[in-house]
């Protein structure tokens, strides 16, 4: 009896994701921005997250209104961080901007937020007086930064706030070996793994990503990136895509990249409210 | 006085400039010699045995023409992809029993390619030539249509015969074979030699005196078109590289349809029994099917199209996947003033809008209409005797 018990729980620890095509998906990387509005109206982008599986989606637009309008929609579907672009125009000019301070702070007094991001910066920009009152502001609001950038930016924001918590986007197009560092050298950093396919091409788990998911299963998690108006038409495709490869991971880690990781992050206890 | 003499000065000076000759240094020579010699040879295609067999050839240049192979006997291949239109429909969007939501490409040159359709939904020219015969909105057919047309016409069967020997066992053979033929035919398409290609050729050989009979303007916009970057993806002989690439043109052809582009054209490729890892390939196990084995779709493939030879350009207006652009003109303001919003910051990471000055622009469709030949030759002669 105790060989069967100890079989079965043998099984249970190494049984793959079955089922993983109902994981809930928490897509952390979607965009409600100015010209994908009338495209797709409120009501139709919260049908388009529901229709895909969405348990929750971290949304982010230029402008924030965009967000607010979701937000509105579906309270209980939307997760939205502050995005310091009042028009997507402003993705390379944001950094030496000192008006987008005003616009954070009073989005920030208005309403509530679990990050400020998806934001640009490299290098050495992640020290202009800027970047450094983004870092201040998240730190007065225990707000996650949403940081698309480079390790060297991921650097200069810890050296500004060993205590900040960085969400990487995309993994900060970096491959495994290059990310592996920053994850052991820095506790409080995450990254999505929108806009990445090489982790889970065809429904497989690459091997060496693999290896990074089982050694840091706290710290990923999924995103479609919907840049333009027409890519909220992929992502119910990018779901389905997901619980794919996670398909290939045990249940428990497919469980935490799906959502329980971004919850975690994101919404800790509970859900933001205004 | 003074400000006359000035004027006249600046006048001068700016007429030098227009007439001064346009010099390519050694890197710009290199990236232009790149785009010949013209012809090229047309590549084997090992999955199709009868590629270069006159007899399929030939019948492939009947059924081309053919509208007995399409549900009401009204559309042949040469309805969209028309001779007098330089093999296309010179419309924005093709449309025969249903409006599509792509521009028709021309056949010129397709025989270069190494995916097929604005999408690379196929891997072989005579994949790609049965998806028009079978689609609804196209041309309506179906294998068996196809079988009764040749078996029905005795020099349809006279010259399947000739091409490939005993009779085809099934429609669906038939049907491959009809398109093998069709693809042999339009892989003969190679447009003919250009004044850029006389230009380049000159270039070659240091013949200052034919280079100077390309236009000037021709030449600047060379200049303008091999600085750039433009190469990047209008590469090679035929001006392509044949890959796929988000240039920032909308997909969305109406209000709640988006088109996929090559991530769709994967699916495709993927579940088409007539690829080349399929029982009718003549190669499915060799190098000819190495590519379709390996190719993955990723998320940036979403909104990507084929980037189109420059080849005859002048003459297959309108432009882009989705016809949305009238002229050349029209084209290069198009990356002139490239919405840099749409791109992914890493993804068409060579774009950037080139801010051309209306000289610039007219400079560079000038050397665009230099890649057309002043006439296009008669492609659909018959060239074999042995059936009637």
């Amino acid at each position: 009896m105790r060989l069967v018990l100890a079989l079965t729980a043998a099984l249970l620890l190494v049984r793959p994701a079955a089922a993983a095509e109902e994981l809930p998906i928490f897509d952390a990387h979607i965009h409600y921005s100015h010209d994908a509005w009338d495209m797709l109206p409120p009501d139709e982008a919260i049908a388009v997250l529901r229709k895909a599986g969405l348990r929750k989606a971290l949304v982010s637009s230029s402008s924030d209104d965009g967000t607010q309008k979701l937000y509105d929609a579906a309270p209980d579907l939307i997760v939205p961080e502050l995005r310091p672009y009042r028009t997507r125009g402003e993705l390379s000019t944001w950094l030496r901007d000192p008006t987008v301070i005003q616009h954070l702070e009073s989005r920030l007094a208005r309403y509530k937020y679990v990050g400020i991001g998806e934001f640009h910066v490299f290098g050495a920009d992640a020290d202009l007086p800027v970047m450094r009152r983004v870092v201040e502001l998240a730190k007065q609001y225990g707000l996650v930064l949403h940081l698309h950038g480079d390790a060297e930016a991921i650097d200069r924001v810890f050296a500004q706030d060993p205590a900040a918590r960085i969400l990487w986007a995309h993994s900060g197009f970096d491959r495994p070996d290059k990310l592996r560092p920053m994850l052991s050298k820095y506790a409080n950093l995450w990254a999505d793994l929108a806009v990445r396919s090489e982790h889970g091409s065809g429904g497989k788990v690459d091997p060496e990503w693999r290896r990074l998911f089982m050694d840091f299963p706290d710290r990923f998690m999924v995103g479609t990136d919907t840049y333009t108006p027409e890519r909220w038409y992929y992502v119910a495709e990018h779901a389905a895509w997901s619980r794919a490869w996670l398909n290939d991971l045990p249940r428990d880690l497919a469980e935490k990249l799906a959502y329980r990781n971004a919850e975690a992050l994101l919404l800790g206890e509970r859900a933001p409210s205004r | 006085m003074r400000a006359a003499l000035a004027g006249l000065i600046a006048a001068l000076l700016a007429a030098a400039a227009v007439a001064a000759p346009v010099r390519f240094d050694e890197a710009e020579t290199r990236r232009i010699l790149r785009h010949g010699p013209w012809p090229p040879a047309v590549p084997a295609d090992p999955s199709n045995r009868v590629a270069e067999n006159p007899a399929a050839i030939e019948l492939g240049r009947r059924l081309f023409f053919d509208k007995r192979l399409s549900a009401d006997g009204t559309v042949a291949c040469a309805t969209c992809h028309a001779p007098a239109l330089a093999w296309t429909d010179g419309k924005p969007r093709a449309a025969t029993y249903q409006p599509l939501h792509r521009n028709t490409p021309t056949v010129l040159n397709a025989g270069l390619g190494r995916w097929f359709g604005w999408d690379g939904g196929a891997d072989s020219l005579w994949a790609q030539s049965i998806r028009p015969i079978l689609s609804p909105q196209e041309m309506g057919g179906s294998a068996a249509q196809t079988a009764r047309r040749v078996a029905g016409d005795p020099a349809l069967t006279c010259l399947a015969r000739a091409s490939f020997g005993a009779p085809a066992e099934s429609d669906e053979a038939a049907l491959v074979r009809a398109a093998k033929a069709i693809a042999a035919f339009v892989a003969t398409m190679v447009s003919p030699r250009t004044p850029f290609d006389a230009f380049r050729d000159a270039l070659a050989e240091g013949d200052a005196k034919a280079m100077a009979r390309y236009p000037q303007a021709a030449q600047r916009g060379l200049k303008l078109f091999v600085g750039k970057g433009c190469p990047d993806c209008h590469f090679g002989p035929a001006f392509t590289n044949g890959e796929f690439h988000d240039v920032g043109v909308p997909h969305m052809p109406a209000p709640g349809m988006v088109d996929f582009g090559r991530h769709g054209g994967l699916k495709i490729l993927a579940a088409d029994r007539f690829n080349r890892l399929g029982p009718w390939s003549d190669d499915a196990e060799g190098e000819a099917a190495a590519l379709t084995r390996r190719v993955r779709a990723t998320h940036t493939d979403f909104g990507r199209f084929k980037v189109p030879s420059l080849r005859e350009a002048a003459r297959t207006a309108p432009y882009m996947h989705d016809g949305r652009y009238a002229s050349l003109r029209d084209a290069v303001r198009h990356y002139s003033e490239l919405d840099m919003n749409r791109l992914h910051v890493h993804g068409e990471q060579l774009l950037r809008p080139l801010r051309l000055k209306g000289s610039e622009i007219d400079d560079l469709v000038a050397f665009l209409e230099s890649l057309s030949a002043p006439k296009l030759p008669e492609f659909a002669p018959a060239r074999y005797s042995a059936c009637p």
